[in-house]
């Protein structure tokens, strides 16, 4: 691999425009707002990167199979509160109470998955009334109440450092290096990426649609309990209501970085950057001093715009490939 | 014939970087079947893109029935009364087949669809076609075949006086194109000018009084009337080349084991009494008219259908297959389906990952994880020596053209080192060069000890390829003939075949004898 190589790579792949837009926004914010590039800013805006990179993960992966989990938040809310619940109440040790939630976020997916390739009802209504399983069990057992009394070496974990990195940004890392390996690098990845993008054509190669579809949702279910844990870990505090507005940017994300919404392609690359790019449109509109109520609007016209533009980027290419088959 | 149903000249369509069409012209008759010609890509669909409205000219005109036109969309076309069998499939799948044919057109009682006078109209176009189908049944139910038919009589039912048809035999068997050509003729006797695009030579001389042929982009000749042709002189006019048609060289055919065998077999999709049985090194043609259950029965032996009874054998071993996944990786039986978009390739994937699909589960050590690197390995020799054309392996299979999609649907049963392979249609909507090249791949791939059931309704092909014929109708088996390579004898004697069974299945249900033909 020569810089050649490299830079090529990098001017075709599908997420260059976004990082471009992305490297502008860092650039410009930077020279218009001085507060901006502090230490403190910079860490405020990796400990929401922390949390809101790992529920888009958790969302693509069910795109990737041709899906949508509207359950992710409802999950991340579950796994959270049962989390901060054991440590609080029953003093379980963190690293034990990790595996029992996560052992709850499997369960949960799984329980989404299994439903959806058995009864072959559409995923789309199973995982919007398991949302609402999810969240009443979440209000039953807190009653609405949240956990304020958080282990402090679970925050201390949280806000320290491997080495030089500090942990916030470990995190997201590890989890789409993880994410990007099982999907693009292991035979059950593929399977999953196969059946989105074409079922019928990966049955007849011999791959099992109900296998693809209960394990996507099973590792979604696992970064959502997962992303639950580090919202946990973030805030302090088990609050029955971590999840609640995390449905439209697990969308927004992986949907901007060129998921295509009927399955069979996903980036992870593109899903972090896109990801990036929203926590800086939320930190940009706080600097400018926005009201804050105002920012969902915002995040709504990124999204149109983004999408907008794959769809211009599809059609064009689209008009070319079109010209090359008539003329070859 | 008086002035021209349809004119167009000196057509020029450009695509960014690329001249689609230069020049070209084709005029069409009243009362006349014309042929349009040409390998895939010289330009076919977008001349017929801009005759529906699809696109515009660059340069030249449109004029129908003397007067110029200029269409931008598919509804102005539709209005001047041209109508249109586009070779890709345009219905709705869960719309009921009456709908699906009367959509332009739907009849009204107090604004509301009139679903008697529909189905009852429906039912006449259907009955045009010799096609006896439910009109309330939803279009997902029928067969390719079936699909292909509707769209016909969607066409016949806006009764326009100029009809495209693109291709519109390239999934139905014999006995429905000879109703189909009975019906052309009758609305050629009408007036109706008819523009007949085809791949396959024998229906264009058997039907078509003149000829325009494309290649590149251009006219290789416009209007020539068919007595002045031959086959080797329309195939010239196509490739630029004489040589192009026919001959795939000698077979040598040297039969071993029995591979495959089916005794008594029934299946969940009706069939009975199935036996069949099939040699290393052979290829056995499985023919029969549309609804005869040839690919119902391959999907049986891959366990995509459920068999219900009797015994299946690979290489003499009783099996049981119990799924796709088992038929591939236990009995090394492969399935190269009759619909590559919909079910043998996944577009948006590149042609490594369509290739590897089904070699996947022998890659990866240490938790399953391999690279692209070895995935290439496990397929580039597959790719190559299909002679697949693609500028890398990670282009998207959506990007190339028919012939190259479908070797890439037949690369990964050769990758996945399959044994027994289903060969359904392979080459619907491919130009003549690849055909001739599949063509030859079906006997390399026997003579290197492939055991090969061969699905196609082309009969010409079915003679030139298998080494035995056997015949399906009604989910059953009904003839075995050894193949004498002689096309004339050989439709006889499978059309006797299928007729015969005619009078024998009508018999034994009190129907009526012969029905249809």
């Amino acid at each position: 691999m020569t810089w050649s190589h490299v830079s090529r790579y990098l001017i075709r792949a599908e997420w260059a425009p976004l990082a471009g837009i992305t490297l502008f926004s860092i650039v410009a914010l930077s020279l218009i707002a001085p507060a901006f590039l502090t230490e403190y800013n910079l860490f405020v805006m990796l400990r929401i990167l922390s949390v809101t990179s790992i529920f888009a993960l958790a969302q693509m992966v069910v795109i990737a199979v041709g899906q949508m989990n509207l359950a992710v938040g409802a999950i991340g809310g579950l796994v959270a509160i049962l989390f901060g619940g054991m440590m609080e109440v029953y003093g379980v040790p963190v690293p034990l109470a990790m595996l029992i939630g996560a052992a709850v976020g499997i369960l949960t997916g799984w329980l989404n998955g299994a439903i959806i390739a058995y009864s072959g009802i559409n995923g789309f209504v199973v995982t919007l009334a398991m949302l609402s399983v999810y969240t009443g069990l979440n209000y039953g057992i807190t009653e609405s109440i949240p956990f304020y009394n958080m282990p402090q070496v679970l925050l201390d974990t949280y806000d320290g450092k491997i080495g030089p990195v500090p942990n916030i940004l470990v995190i997201p890392l590890v989890a789409a290096a993880l994410v990007g390996l099982f999907l693009f690098r292991t035979r059950a990845g593929r399977y999953i990426l196969a059946t989105g993008g074409n079922p019928s054509a990966a049955a007849l190669s011999g791959i099992s649609i109900r296998r693809s579809v209960i394990l996507a949702h099973t590792v979604s279910g696992a970064l959502a309990g997962f992303a639950g844990m580090v919202a946990v870990a973030r805030l302090g505090t088990a609050e029955p209501t971590i999840g609640v507005d995390w449905l439209l940017p697990s969308f927004a994300a992986p949907v901007i970085g060129g998921a295509i919404l009927s399955g069979g392609r996903v980036s992870v690359i593109g899903t972090m950057v896109a990801v990036v790019l929203i926590v800086l449109l939320e930190n940009g509109l706080l600097l400018a001093r926005t009201d804050p109520y105002y920012v969902q609007f915002f995040l709504g016209v990124l999204i149109l715009a983004a999408v907008m533009f794959n769809r211009w980027r599809a059609v064009s290419a689209e008009k070319v490939t079109a010209a090359r088959e008539t003329a070859s | 014939m008086t002035a021209s149903a349809l004119l167009v000249e000196k057509a020029t369509k450009i695509f960014p970087g690329v001249k689609a069409l230069a020049n070209v012209d084709l005029e069409l008759s009243s009362g006349e079947i014309h042929a349009l010609l040409g390998e895939n890509g010289a330009g076919k669909s977008t001349l017929i893109k801009i005759v529906t409205g699809v696109y515009r000219p660059d340069e030249g005109s449109v004029s129908v029935m003397g007067g110029s036109v200029d269409f931008s969309s598919p509804r102005d076309a539709f209005a001047a009364g041209i109508g249109v069998v586009h070779q890709e499939r345009n219905l709705i799948p869960r719309y009921s087949v009456a709908e699906n044919i009367m959509i332009e057109q739907l009849p009204t009682k107090w604004r509301l669809i009139d679903r008697g006078e529909m189905n009852r109209q429906a039912k006449h176009w259907l009955g045009a076609l010799d096609l006896n189908i439910d009109p309330d049944v939803p279009v997902n139910r029928l067969s390719v075949a079936q699909m292909q038919l509707v769209e016909i009589a969607r066409a016949l039912s806006q009764q326009s006086r100029i009809l495209l048809l693109d291709e519109p035999t390239a999934s139905i068997t014999e006995n429905e194109i000879k109703v189909l050509f009975d019906l052309l003729r009758r609305l050629k006797g009408d007036g109706v000018a008819i523009l007949f695009v085809s791949h396959k030579l024998e229906e264009v001389f058997e039907l078509c009084d003149r000829v325009t042929i494309l290649r590149d982009g251009r006219n290789a000749c416009a209007g020539v009337p068919i007595e002045d042709l031959d086959k080797q002189r329309v195939v010239a006019h196509m490739v630029g080349r004489e040589d192009a048609l026919g001959d795939i060289g000698e077979r040598h055919a040297s039969l071993g084991k029995v591979m495959l065998e089916l005794k008594g077999v029934s299946t969940a999709a009706g069939h009975q009494d199935i036996d069949l049985k099939v040699h290393k090194g052979e290829v056995v043609g499985l023919y029969g008219l549309v609804g005869a259950g040839r690919s119902e029965l391959a999907k049986a032996v891959i366990g995509a259908e459920r068999v219900t009874g009797g015994e299946v054998f690979v290489s003499g071993e009783r099996a049981t297959v119990r799924n796709v996944q088992d038929a591939l990786r236990r009995w090394r039986i492969g399935y190269v389906s009759e619909d590559r978009k919909q079910e043998g390739l996944i577009l948006l994937h590149s042609v490594a990952k369509n290739t590897a699909i089904t070699v996947w589960h022998r890659l990866g050590k240490l938790l399953n994880l391999f690279s692209d690197r070895q995935e290439r390995d496990a397929i580039i020799s597959f790719v190559q020596k299909l002679d697949v054309r693609t500028p890398s392996l990670e282009q998207d299979v959506a990007n190339l053209s028919g012939g190259n999609q479908q070797k890439v649907s037949v690369a990964k049963w050769l990758a996945a080192e399959a044994e027994i392979l289903i060969v359904d249609e392979p080459t619907v909507g491919i130009d003549i060069r690849t055909k001739g090249y599949l063509h030859r791949l079906v006997w390399d791939l026997a003579e290197q000890g492939a055991a090969i059931v061969l699905i196609t309704s082309d009969l010409a092909e079915m003679v030139l390829l298998a080494d035995r014929v056997v015949v399906m109708r009604d989910f059953r088996i009904i003839g075995n003939l050894p193949n004498t390579y002689n096309y004339e004898q050989m439709s006889r004697r499978i059309m006797g075949c299928i007729h015969e069974a005619d009078v024998v299945v009508g018999q034994a249900d009190g129907a009526p004898a012969l029905k249809g033909a």
